[in-house]
């Protein structure tokens, strides 16, 4: 790639992340135009991906290259769906979504089961799979059977026909703090995430702000905040007015 | 002198001589024995999608230190060496399956080999020769070349306790479903959020603004969309009867599809046909952060009165609940993602949790079939108690008093293949 290329995408690199971050003080033209323009880019890319990754190599080339018919089920299945925007053969759709929701049940269920009840029944009583009670495991049993008593307490708070009082609200009470636990470091962990997303995008505008870049962070970042400046002045209203509204 | 030397000679020969004779029967003893690799046997592994051979023979004295196995696959003329072990190694204990499936106790070797990584040109179906290689030092032994054909199995067998769990779970739901029929409703406890729905829609009627429901970036298959669509059914309902504004971004083009239907249904309900409109549900796009940022411009243009964002949240969910919040809208929020689930605490007025959103159908619209659902689920919910009790309770008694056969059996009973 040429160095005028470089350049180019390092200005619109800057100016797009400066005019979605400009959403932060208010609305303005420039967000809504990298708005608009990361919804096409959106758009553009899944198509691209449904056609080069889905369509072509598990409907064209399996029907012109190896001659599967087969593929033409799921193939037709799937255009039902598009019946919708004909009125008078949209009830073909039907077909389609009868399909996705049995095959998705069917997929789902035996997999609930499995992650839902047997995994986290075998994870939790893992622990306590010990010979002998010794120094070196008792912590380990002293964290699986606190895991396990948060497990239930946090289950109880999940009993929907059932009427909180007595014990069961007490098992329940143990159970929300166990969940704002987890939640709160959650959060924590999460929120360190998102703030090296951040760190990601401002570094990438402190190598844009270079003089090999032409500086575009602070030429994008000037014009955005003089426009910012114009359109106070523009859009506010005379005194007399506001106090007459 | 001469003598002595002599006879020194003489018990220097005798006793190399001895030594020889005592080392020789010995060494003879020692010598290691090639095993009898007659009981090779290659044949399809059972339980599996077709993609893996079971290859075993039998272990026994031969499986000394140093001595190694080393297994051939053919698929043409050309023998490709698939594995070597110490001879050990690879028991029929070392297999991961239940004991309901799979004979732990026998005496022999066994190897499962996932074929496609081996063989870039594997076609379930297609015949291989196997082959078994025994070496130790000088002493090898070879099996015979024996074939076998991968193919794809209808059962699993290691799955049986995940059949019995839904065969169990499937009795229930048809006993808790004539039970609330008989008694016309069970009891469903107070969820906070779902309650608030009313003083939302409300709120949007008083002030003449819209209300924004998300569904989420879920497939229409996912359990949590569904449950959404199902919350969508009630709000709309609620929204047609008030006359108020109902706008619905959507992720995915078949949720909205299915959307639709939801709400032009709910709409006749309360006989409001001619209040509903086509564009109540959209489409916006289908990448997670394009979709973010254009229902993020479209609520902070709207300023709407009440914002739902209910369904399948990734990464997403705090862009748009941070701006629905800054927007003064009433919140209500659900998801079963529970890394996202603090987000929207943080910046929702009220949150449904996981399995309260799956209650959301049937505290809403208290149809007994629906209400037995979540006595299943509860019923579901107490038998993972019961489980963790009485299965930490056996596999500590098992370890602690060496009863090998009872922690087998609860660990295999729990766990998920």
């Amino acid at each position: 790639m040429s160095e005028t290329m470089f350049i180019v995408g390092g200005w619109v690199a800057a100016g797009l992340t400066i005019f979605l971050f400009s959403f932060l003080y208010k609305d303005n033209p420039f967000f809504k135009a990298a708005e608009h323009l990361y919804l096409g880019a959106g758009m553009g890319w899944v198509f691209q991906t449904v056609l080069f990754q889905t369509w072509i190599p598990k409907v064209w080339e399996p029907l012109t290259k190896q001659g599967d018919w087969t593929v033409l089920i799921p193939t037709v299945l799937g255009l039902t769906l598009v019946t919708q925007f004909f009125p008078k053969i949209s009830w073909l759709s039907r077909y389609g979504f009868t399909f996705i929701m049995g095959y998705g049940s069917g997929l789902v269920i035996p997999l609930t089961i499995s992650t839902d009840l047997l995994k986290q029944i075998g994870g939790t009583m893992a622990p306590f799979m010990v010979s002998e009670v010794t120094r070196g495991n008792i912590l380990s049993l002293v964290n699986g059977a606190i895991i396990a008593v948060g497990f239930i307490c946090v289950l109880f708070y999940f009993f929907f026909s059932v009427e909180h009082k007595g014990a069961i609200k007490k098992a329940s009470n143990i159970g929300i703090y166990f969940l704002m636990l987890y939640f709160g470091a959650a959060f924590g962990n999460t929120v360190m995430g998102r703030f090296s997303l951040l760190y990601g995008r401002f570094d990438d505008l402190y190598k844009y702000s270079g003089s090999n870049y032409f500086y575009a962070t602070h030429v994008i970042l000037g014009v955005m905040v003089l426009y910012f400046i114009v359109d106070h002045f523009r859009t506010r209203k005379p005194a007399a007015e506001e106090e007459a509204a | 002198m001469l003598k002595t030397r002599l006879n020194l000679a003489v018990l220097s020969v005798f006793l190399a001589a001895s030594v020889v004779s005592a080392a020789t029967p010995a060494s003879q003893k020692n010598a290691p024995t090639a095993p009898d690799l007659s009981g090779f046997a290659a044949k399809d592994m059972p339980y599996d999608k077709g993609e893996a051979v079971l290859l075993t023979w039998p272990s026994g004295p031969a499986d000394v230190p140093g001595a190694v196995y080393q297994v051939y696959a053919a698929s043409g003329k050309d023998w490709v060496k698939v594995e070597e072990f110490p001879a050990g190694t690879k028991l029929a204990a070392d297999v991961e399956l239940p004991f309901w499936a799979w004979d732990r106790h026998a005496a022999l070797h066994v190897v499962q080999l996932d074929l496609p990584g081996f063989f870039n040109d594997f076609k379930i179906g297609n015949e291989y020769r196997f082959k078994v290689k025994y070496v130790n030092g000088k002493v090898t032994a070879e099996s015979s070349e024996l074939p076998a054909a991968p193919k794809p199995n209808l059962f699993n067998l290691a799955r049986l306790n995940n059949l019995l769990l839904l065969i169990v779970t499937t009795i229930v739901f048809f006993w808790t479903v004539s039970h609330a029929k008989r008694k016309g409703g069970l009891f469903i406890r107070r969820i906070a959020g779902l309650d608030a729905i009313d003083e939302a829609v409300g709120r949007a009627t008083e002030m003449g603004r819209p209300i924004f429901y998300s569904t989420g970036i879920g497939a229409m298959s996912g359990v949590p969309t569904i449950a959404s669509t199902s919350i969508l059914a009630e709000v709309a309902k609620k929204v047609a009867a008030h006359d108020t504004q109902l706008k619905v971004p959507h992720f995915d083009p078949i949720v909205m599809t299915v959307s639709k239907e939801i709400v032009k249904q709910a709409y006749a309900e309360v006989n409001r046909l001619d209040s509903y409109r086509d564009d109540i549900n959209f489409f916006v796009s289908q990448d997670q952060f394009s979709y973010a940022a254009s229902v993020d411009g479209m609520i902070h243009r709207e300023k709407p009165a009440a914002c739902f964002f209910i369904g399948h949240f990734m990464a997403e969910s705090l862009l748009l609940a941070e701006v629905g919040a800054t927007t003064g809208a009433i919140q209500i929020a659900g998801t079963e993602q529970e890394s996202q689930l603090p987000f929207f605490f943080t910046s929702c007025d009220y949150t449904l949790i996981g399995e309260e959103l799956y209650a959301a159908g049937a505290y809403l619209s208290k149809e007994p079939m629906l209400q037995s659902t979540l006595k299943v689920q509860d019923f579901g919910k107490a038998f993972v108690m019961v489980s963790i009790v009485a299965g930490s309770a056996l596999l500590l008694a098992g370890t602690w008093f060496k009863l090998d056969t009872l922690v087998t059996v609860v660990k295999h009973l729990f766990k998920a293949y």
